[in-house]
């Protein structure tokens, strides 16, 4: 298990794939580890790309600083695993709270990108997410990362995956819960209830971005996805049929070959992001579908847009 | 070498011999965050730590008093060694970077009782297939579910504004006792066969 030094912390990842390849680096969510990336780097790998993951500080394998975690120590472990990877082009995609630090560092090092994959992820805290994140930081407080799963679980994933594991949901927790210490946890979400709004940055964001965004995702709506696309110039907006915060673990085939076929049109210069808006198809190889022009995509029902 | 304690015995128990030693262990240092508890209540002036420290003390005290009454006991010779090492681990280590002696005391004792809550997962050592009803596991996954709320009294009385001139020493104070604490905690575990998941 290799691991970088960051000052005094060891940052744990993991490189699959071939070492000329251009590269995709995957930032975990909060309550993540490396190795829910598992299909991503199954399928990237046999489609050309070097894939490079690891454990955020606080996560996993990674050292877990005792009381403070900051943001721009999780943007430099970052920064020093993309220079790890040489000179090949890099896209990096990233899923809520790695979305963020993703975004951070596209922000500061965007000439090192080659794309950006920002995936249920905010530039900043709405009200209402920061009283959900307030509240999910309560919650693991008083009843321990176990209640925090049971939080996030429904809140995160669609009932036809949930259905099927509720006899077993003890055993899907169990790794989350033996993985995540509360201590940790506790640092990464009062680093993240902290931080600065990034809007005024984004339109220096000037790498092609696709912005995914479940079609159902409460905790991060489409709201603050169309921040991102409004004010990133090269951006896409695409949403995820029937999914909801949580959709890179419910559909890790489709999302897998959304983020293939994104850096394969940007390789191939065929992006063009144009600040679009586009419908995920259900299943992985389909086309994307156009979001029906005249209807507004902020709403839930076919209402038409208002003009600006 | 496993993750877990066990096997487990035959009615599905944590065998003695690990019950002893784990007891032993989590009983000497919770003991001595007993004690240093009732010097620093005596040592602080302010209301609001007063209060968490009363209450700290208390819960300390009713995590001590579990294990005496859940654990399963066997003899254990080596405890004769063992048990002395570790008190004399607990004793104050107050930092020197601190001029007024009693905050630094007040920070070591808070960096112990984080260590010792953030580093030990007893609950993490059972094996998923124990009885949710075996008098020791329930302990362990008492003590270790009340770990996290105990933290947030040193958490936020370490991260207070009045230590935040005092970030580098306070750290390094936590860093210290952390790095103290995971070293016999593990050291006890594998003397009983266990080793600490540090990875998954």
């Amino acid at each position: 298990m290799p691991f970088l030094v960051l000052g005094s912390c060891r940052i744990r990842y993991e490189l699959d794939g071939p070492e000329t390849g251009p590269a995709y680096v995957l930032v975990n969510g909060l309550t993540q580890y490396a190795e829910l990336w598992g299909a991503y780097r199954d399928a990237l790998v046999a489609r050309g790309f070097r894939v490079a993951t690891f454990d955020l500080l606080g996560q996993g394998a990674s050292d877990k600083p005792a009381l403070f975690i900051s943001q721009d120590d999780q943007v430099a472990a970052l920064a020093l695993l993309i220079e790890h990877l040489g000179d090949a082009p890099v896209f990096l995609g990233g899923i809520s709270f790695g979305g963020l630090i993703a975004l951070r560092y596209a922000i500061d090092h965007g000439d090192r990108l080659a794309g950006l994959a920002l995936m249920s992820t905010f530039a900043e805290l709405s009200p209402q997410l920061l009283l959900l994140g307030t509240a999910l930081r309560t919650g693991l407080i008083l009843g321990g990362t176990g209640y925090l799963q049971d939080l996030l679980l429904p809140m995160n994933l669609s009932d036809a995956w949930l259905g099927p594991q509720l006899g077993n949901l003890e055993a899907v927790k169990r790794q989350g819960w033996l993985t995540n210490d509360v201590y940790a946890l506790q640092n990464l979400m009062e680093s993240f209830l902290e931080f600065k709004p990034l809007t005024p940055q984004l339109s220096s964001i000037g790498i092609p971005t696709m912005i995914l965004n479940g079609e159902f995702d409460f905790l991060t709506p489409r709201a603050l996805h169309e921040t991102m696309r409004l004010e990133i110039p090269d951006s896409a907006l695409v949403i995820i049929q029937r999914a909801f915060h949580a959709f890179t673990l419910e559909k890790p085939a489709l999302t897998a070959d959304l983020l293939c076929r994104f850096a394969e049109d940007v390789l191939s210069k065929k992006w063009k992001g144009d600040r679009t808006v586009w419908i995920a198809p259900e299943n992985a190889g389909e086309p994307l579908i156009p979001f029906p022009s005249g209807h507004d995509h902020l709403r839930a029902i076919p209402a038409h847009e208002t003009p600006p | 070498m496993s993750t877990f304690l066990g096997p487990l015995d035959a009615t599905g128990r944590v065998p003695p011999r690990q019950q002893t030693r784990v007891a032993a262990f989590l009983l000497s240092c919770h003991g001595a965050m007993v004690r240093q508890l009732a010097i620093a209540l005596a040592l602080q002036t302010k209301a609001a730590w007063h209060a968490e420290l009363n209450s700290q003390l208390y819960r300390e005290s009713e995590i001590v008093s579990l294990l005496l009454r859940a654990t399963s006991w066997a003899p254990d010779p080596e405890l004769i060694f063992l048990l002395p090492s570790w008190e004399a681990a607990w004793l104050p280590r107050p930092t020197e970077d601190i001029a007024d002696r009693a905050q630094a005391f007040i920070i070591d004792v808070a960096a112990l009782g984080h260590a010792l809550h953030a580093v030990i997962r007893p609950a993490a050592l059972l094996p998923e297939s124990g009885p949710s009803l075996d008098p020791f596991a329930l302990a362990l996954r008492k003590i270790e579910f009340e770990s996290g709320r105990l933290m947030q009294a040193q958490i936020m009385f370490l991260k207070s504004a009045d230590l935040l001139p005092f970030r580098s020493a306070v750290n390094t104070a936590v860093d210290g006792r952390h790095e103290q604490v995971r070293e016999l905690w593990d050291d006890m575990l594998s003397s009983i066969g266990v080793q600490r998941r540090k990875e998954r």
